[in-house]
């Protein structure tokens, strides 16, 4: 196995395992909350939503104007 | 006299509630008369249509560009100033979270993070980025469109939190 096919599982088992965090969130399966319900805890004060913000536009100019 | 203050209080509630014919008190865009968002569709269908044309057009800028920063700054601008004048209806944030159940989502953000800046600080072609994989799977514009419109949503949705 070459190091790039590693490296390509280890994103696939990382975006797995959020994703799997989100189902068991949303099926109330232990005590996790939803990344919505996290991010809008997070964003309850000024700085936090300043912060997630930022990082959407951060995405968007990574992916789409680069 | 407690009979008395029962009374008057049931007389308020009364007068109350037929000013306010609402079952529940109004909130954010509903207080200010704006409709549900399912209630117009030929208003969402345009808004949709202005959505995937922007996507489309930002889709087709050349990257580095001045006008791809522009076009990528531009809904920033649009999302803070509507978040700002003419906030929409929020979907309430939950008081408080499971500390634990939060470190879960923490460390899985965190382990994504280190792979990336693993792979960002090797810079070799057989330790890629995130960016270097998803890069090729969204260069054909209609993808990238798509792509740039669930950016665009989820800054929405975001801006409803």
């Amino acid at each position: 196995m070459s190091d790039r096919t590693i490296t390509v599982i280890g994103f696939v088992v990382i975006i797995a395992l959020l994703v799997v965090l989100e189902i068991l969130a949303r099926r109330k399966i232990g005590r996790i909350p939803t990344l919505g319900g996290w991010l809008g805890f997070v964003m309850r004060r000024p700085a936090g939503r300043a912060l997630i913000l930022a990082g959407w536009l951060w995405l968007g100019w990574h992916y789409f104007a680069r | 006299m407690p009979a008395g203050n029962v009374s008057t209080d049931e007389a308020a509630r009364r007068r109350a509630a037929a000013i306010d014919h609402h079952p529940v008190p109004l909130a954010g865009g509903e207080a200010r008369g704006q409709v549900p968002a399912g209630a117009r569709p030929a208003r969402n269908a345009i808004i949709g249509a202005a959505v995937i044309g922007y996507a489309w057009l930002l889709g087709g800028a050349a990257p580095f560009s001045t006008r791809a920063l522009l076009e990528v700054l531009l809904p920033g601008a649009v999302l803070g100033a509507i978040a700002y004048a003419r906030p929409p209806e929020r979907i309430p944030a939950p008081e408080s979270v499971d500390m634990a159940g939060s470190s879960y989502w923490i460390i899985a953000i965190a382990l994504l993070f280190e792979w990336e800046a693993s792979a960002v600080r090797d810079g070799r072609p057989w330790h890629p980025s995130l960016t270097d994989l998803i890069n090729p799977l969204i260069a054909p514009h209609p993808i990238k469109t798509a792509a740039i419109v669930v950016w665009l949503l989820a800054g929405w949705a975001l801006v409803r939190r």
